[in-house]
C-alpha cells in the first residue's frame, strides 16, 4: 500500500522494462489507500507488448476497491461507469485505446466520473 | 387508473391570481398523476395547457408554477425539493429548474401539491401561507433586499427560522427583470435556469414564504418506503460513483475537471489552469477544511452536501458564506481565473444574494473580463477594468448588474444579448446557445453529451445531464466523449431520467443510483407498480410535452447551435484540436431520429405523440400556425 501521507507525488519504485506511471487522482487515490486527496502515483514496469489494459490489470489487481471501481462488472475487460481514464495528457478514445500498446513513460490518469450541480 | 387519490399526494393545487387577488384551490385529477407524477411533469402540463403561444415570458398570463412531488416531505433523502416550471425571460420557452432545501416538503405538509401563480400584482407583494391560511402581503420593506437579508427579515417578522419558514423568492437582479434571475430560497438553494427569477420579478412577487404546515403525509406502504429509502442512501454511501458526492458533495468538480478538461478556464481561452501548484485549493476537502462550517442538510438528508460556511480571514471574516456547488466554484472561480477557492466561495455567496445565475454569471462576466484584455470593450464602457481573478471586481460589475445601472444594463440581458448588442471582435468571444439558454457550468468542448443537450432541449437548460447508470438503459458504461454516434444516442437514450427525476420531489443528488430503486421507493409511496421502463416512458412524454411547447412559440431548430467561442476548437489540455462543429449537423441529426423529432420543423412526428399518449395535442401542431418567436 503507498504511503500518501507525506508527499503523495514523490513516490517512485521503478524498475527495468517500460515504464509507465499510473496516477490516481482525488477522490481515486481512496481505492488505492490514500484518503480522496491530491494524487498517488505508481511507477510501474510494463513489458514489451503491454497494453494500457493490462497494465491497470496489474494495478487493480493489488487494490480490490479499485478493481470494482474501474472495470465493468458485466464485461470486466471494459472499463465501468465510475472512472474517466486521460492517457498522456488526453482522453481514452483519442489517441489511445485500452488495447494501445504501452510506450516508455506513457502516463495514465485515473479521475472520478464527476457530474455537476 | 384508479379514481382514488395515490399516497404521497396533498390531492391540491394552490391557485393564485395576482390581478384580482384571488386565491382557490383545485383538485388534482387522479387519473393524471401516473403519467406526470407531480413537479417538472405536473408542471408541463399546467404549462402547455394554460399558457398560449402567444404570452411572452413577461405577460401576466404567464404563469409561475411551483411544484413538488409525491416523495416530497417523506423520509426519503432529499426530498424537499421544489420544480419551478414556467414560460422563461432566457428562452421565451418552457422552464424546469430545482431548488431543494425544505420548500417542496413545505408545499406538502401545508396541503398543496403545487402553487400556480398567475397574473401581474399592482404593487410588490410576497405570499404567505401557513397551512389554509394563504395571502398576499405587502413586500415594499423587502425591495431592494438580497435573497439572504428578505429571508432573514420575515424569520424577524414571524419569529420562525431554518426550516419552520421557508423563503424561496428574488434579489434585486429578479426586480430589476435581469433575464437570468434566480428565485433562491433557504440560504443556498436555487432555482437558477431561463430567468425564472425574472418572470417572478415580472408578476411583481418579492417571495413566497411557508410555514411549516401541519398537514398529515399520506403513504401508501410505510415499511416499503422505509425500506426503499434505506436501499437508496445505502447505495449513496457505498457505491464507488457515488462515494464521493455523498463524503463532498460536487464540491471536489473544479479540481477534478481541470486535468480532464471539463473545468472551464478562463472564458474557454485555455484548459490549463493559471497556476497548477494551487489546483490543490480547489480539492474538496481542502476547501472545507479552510472554513469553519456545519451540514445544512435539505429535507430528511444525510449526504454529507450543502454546509455552510464562515469566512475565517480576510477582509469579510466573519461572515456567514455558503459551500459552493461545483458549478458555483465553475461560475464564479476557473472561468473567471479566481485562482484561490476561498475568494471564489465569497463571491458565489454574492452571485446568490444578488440571485443571478451563477453559469450565466460566469459566461457573462468571463465574457467582460476577456474582453477589456483585448481591448474589445473599454474600462470606460464598462466603468472601470476588471482583470481575471479580480473578485472585487467582478463583484462590482454583479452589483451594477443586479441594479441594472450603467453597463450592467446590457449585460442583465446576458451573454447572448449583450454580445450581439456590443458586436464586432467582442461577440465572438461570448458563450451562448443561439437558443438562449446558459450553457452549464463545464467546458462542453470536452464534454459534447452537454453541449448538443443545451442546444436541442426544450426546457431552459440541458435536459438529459450527465449519464447516471448507462448501463441499466443500456448503454456501454463508458463513452468516448468524442464519439458522435455515442454522444448522440446517449444524449436521445437518456431523455427522460432527468424529467422523470425532477416530477417526484426530490433532489437529482440523491436520485443518483439505481432507477429500480426509485421506483421502488415511488411505488411504496403511492401504491403504484411504476418499472423504469414507465419511468423512462413518463419523462420522455414530459420531455415531448416541452418541445411542443416551444414549437407552437415558434421555437425553431435554427436555434440549435452554439455560439463560436462555445463551439471553437480547444487550444490546449486534453481536448485540444477536438472540433464538436465537425459532427454538430451529424449529431443533431442522429439525436433527432433517436427521439422522434423531425429535424425540419423541431416538431415531434406524430407516431411520438401518439408513442407517449399525446394524441389530443396533434391538432396543435400540426393544424395550427406557431407563433412568431418574440424574445
Amino acid at each position: 500500500m503507498p504511503d500518501n501521507t507525506t508527499n503523495p507525488a514523490a513516490k517512485t519504485a521503478t524498475t527495468a522494462g517500460l515504464r509507465v506511471t499510473i496516477e490516481a487522482v482525488a477522490w481515486i487515490t481512496k481505492f488505492v489507500g490514500g484518503d480522496g486527496t491530491e494524487r498517488i502515483n505508481f511507477d510501474e514496469t510494463a513489458q514489451p507488448g503491454d497494453n494500457i489494459r493490462t497494465v491497470l490489470k496489474k494495478l487493480s489487481g493489488k487494490y480490490p476497491q479499485l478493481r470494482e471501481a474501474l472495470w465493468d462488472p458485466d464485461n470486466p475487460r471494459e472499463i465501468g461507469e465510475h472512472v474517466e481514464i486521460i492517457v498522456n495528457d488526453a482522453f481514452l478514445g483519442v489517441d489511445h485505446t485500452l488495447d494501445s500498446e504501452i510506450k516508455d513513460g506513457d502516463r495514465i490518469s485515473l479521475i472520478g466520473q464527476f457530474m455537476g450541480g | 387508473m384508479t379514481s382514488e387519490m395515490p399516497g404521497g399526494y396533498a390531492g391540491k393545487i394552490l391557485r393564485i391570481d395576482l390581478t384580482n387577488e384571488r386565491v382557490w384551490t383545485q383538485e388534482l385529477p387522479p387519473e393524471e398523476l401516473r403519467r406526470y407524477v407531480g413537479g417538472t411533469g405536473l408542471g408541463a402540463k399546467i404549462l402547455y395547457e394554460e399558457v398560449p403561444p402567444n404570452v411572452n415570458w413577461d405577460d401576466p398570463e404567464n404563469r409561475l408554477i411551483l411544484a413538488t412531488g409525491p416523495l416530497a416531505g417523506s423520509p426519503i433523502w432529499g426530498t424537499g425539493t421544489l420544480s419551478v416550471v414556467t414560460a422563461g425571460a432566457m428562452t421565451n420557452g418552457g422552464t424546469s429548474t430545482q431548488a431543494n432545501g425544505f420548500f417542496g416538503a413545505s408545499i406538502k405538509y401545508s396541503g398543496y401539491d403545487a402553487i400556480v401563480l398567475q397574473g401581474k400584482a399592482k404593487d410588490w407583494v410576497y405570499v404567505y401561507i401557513k397551512d389554509d391560511v394563504v395571502e398576499l402581503r405587502d413586500a415594499r420593506h423587502l425591495l431592494g433586499k438580497d435573497t439572504w437579508e428578505m429571508q432573514e427579515a420575515l424569520y424577524d417578522e414571524y419569529g420562525l427560522s431554518g426550516h419552520q419558514l421557508s423563503v424561496y423568492g428574488i434579489g434585486p437582479a429578479g426586480e430589476k427583470l435581469v433575464r437570468f434571475a434566480i428565485i433562491l430560497g433557504d440560504y443556498g438553494h436555487a432555482a437558477s435556469k431561463n430567468g425564472c427569477g425574472a418572470v417572478m420579478g415580472s408578476k411583481n412577487v418579492k417571495c413566497v414564504a411557508i410555514v411549516r404546515g401541519t398537514k398529515p403525509l399520506r403513504i401508501h406502504d410505510p415499511a416499503g418506503m422505509y425500506a426503499a429509502a434505506e436501499e437508496i442512501s445505502w447505495d449513496l454511501k457505498n457505491d464507488p460513483s457515488t462515494q464521493g458526492l455523498y463524503n463532498w458533495g460536487t464540491l471536489g468538480g473544479v479540481a477534478n475537471g481541470v486535468p480532464m478538461g471539463t473545468a472551464p478556464v478562463k472564458n474557454y481561452t485555455t484548459n490549463i489552469w493559471p497556476e497548477p501548484e494551487k489546483l490543490a485549493l480547489y480539492e474538496a476537502p481542502a476547501i472545507r477544511a479552510r472554513f469553519p462550517h456545519r451540514g445544512h442538510q435539505c429535507n430528511g438528508c444525510g449526504m454529507n452536501h450543502c454546509h455552510m460556511f464562515v469566512m475565517p480571514e480576510g477582509p469579510y471574516k466573519g461572515q456567514l458564506v455558503d459551500e459552493p456547488e461545483y458549478e458555483g466554484l465553475s461560475g464564479c472561480g476557473s472561468a473567471l481565473g479566481v485562482i484561490d477557492s476561498m475568494q471564489t466561495t465569497w463571491l458565489n455567496t454574492q452571485v446568490d444574494k444578488a440571485g443571478v445565475d451563477v453559469n450565466e454569471w460566469g459566461w457573462a462576466a468571463g465574457w467582460v473580463i476577456e474582453c477589456l484584455e483585448k481591448g474589445h470593450l473599454t474600462p470606460e464602457q464598462v466603468g472601470f477594468d476588471i482583470k481575471w481573478g479580480d473578485a472585487e471586481g467582478i463583484n462590482k460589475l454583479l452589483q451594477l448588474v443586479a441594479k441594472r445601472e450603467g453597463f450592467g444594463d446590457i449585460l442583465g440581458e446576458g451573454t447572448m444579448r449583450a454580445s450581439k448588442k456590443i458586436g464586432g471582435e467582442a461577440a465572438k468571444c461570448a458563450i451562448y446557445i443561439e437558443k438562449g439558454p446558459s450553457p452549464r457550468g463545464h467546458d462542453h468542448r470536452s464534454r459534447w453529451t452537454e453541449m448538443l443537450d443545451a442546444a436541442v432541449g426544450s426546457a431552459g437548460t440541458i435536459e438529459t445531464g450527465p449519464l447516471i447508470r448507462p448501463t441499466e438503459l443500456g448503454l456501454p458504461a463508458r463513452q468516448n466523449p468524442f464519439d458522435p454516434d455515442e454522444v448522440a444516442s446517449s444524449t436521445a437514450i437518456a431523455l427522460g431520467r432527468r424529467h422523470f427525476e425532477d416530477s417526484l420531489g426530490s433532489c437529482m443528488f440523491t436520485t443518483r443510483t439505481y432507477l429500480e430503486y426509485v421506483c421502488r421507493a415511488l411505488n411504496a409511496v403511492t401504491g403504484w407498480d411504476y418499472t423504469k421502463e414507465e419511468a423512462m416512458e413518463m419523462g420522455k412524454r414530459v420531455a415531448v410535452l416541452f418541445r411542443a411547447f416551444n414549437i407552437r412559440r415558434g421555437i425553431g431548430t435554427e436555434l440549435e447551435k452554439p455560439s463560436a467561442r462555445y463551439g471553437s476548437i480547444p487550444v490546449d489540455g486534453p481536448a485540444q484540436g477536438q472540433n464538436v462543429m465537425a459532427h454538430w449537423d451529424y449529431m443533431r441529426q442522429k439525436w433527432y431520429d433517436m427521439v422522434g423529432f423531425d429535424i425540419e420543423t423541431g416538431k415531434p412526428k406524430i407516431e411520438t405523440l401518439r408513442k407517449y399518449g399525446l394524441d389530443h395535442i396533434i391538432p396543435d401542431l400540426y393544424e395550427a400556425e406557431p407563433a412568431s418567436h418574440a424574445r
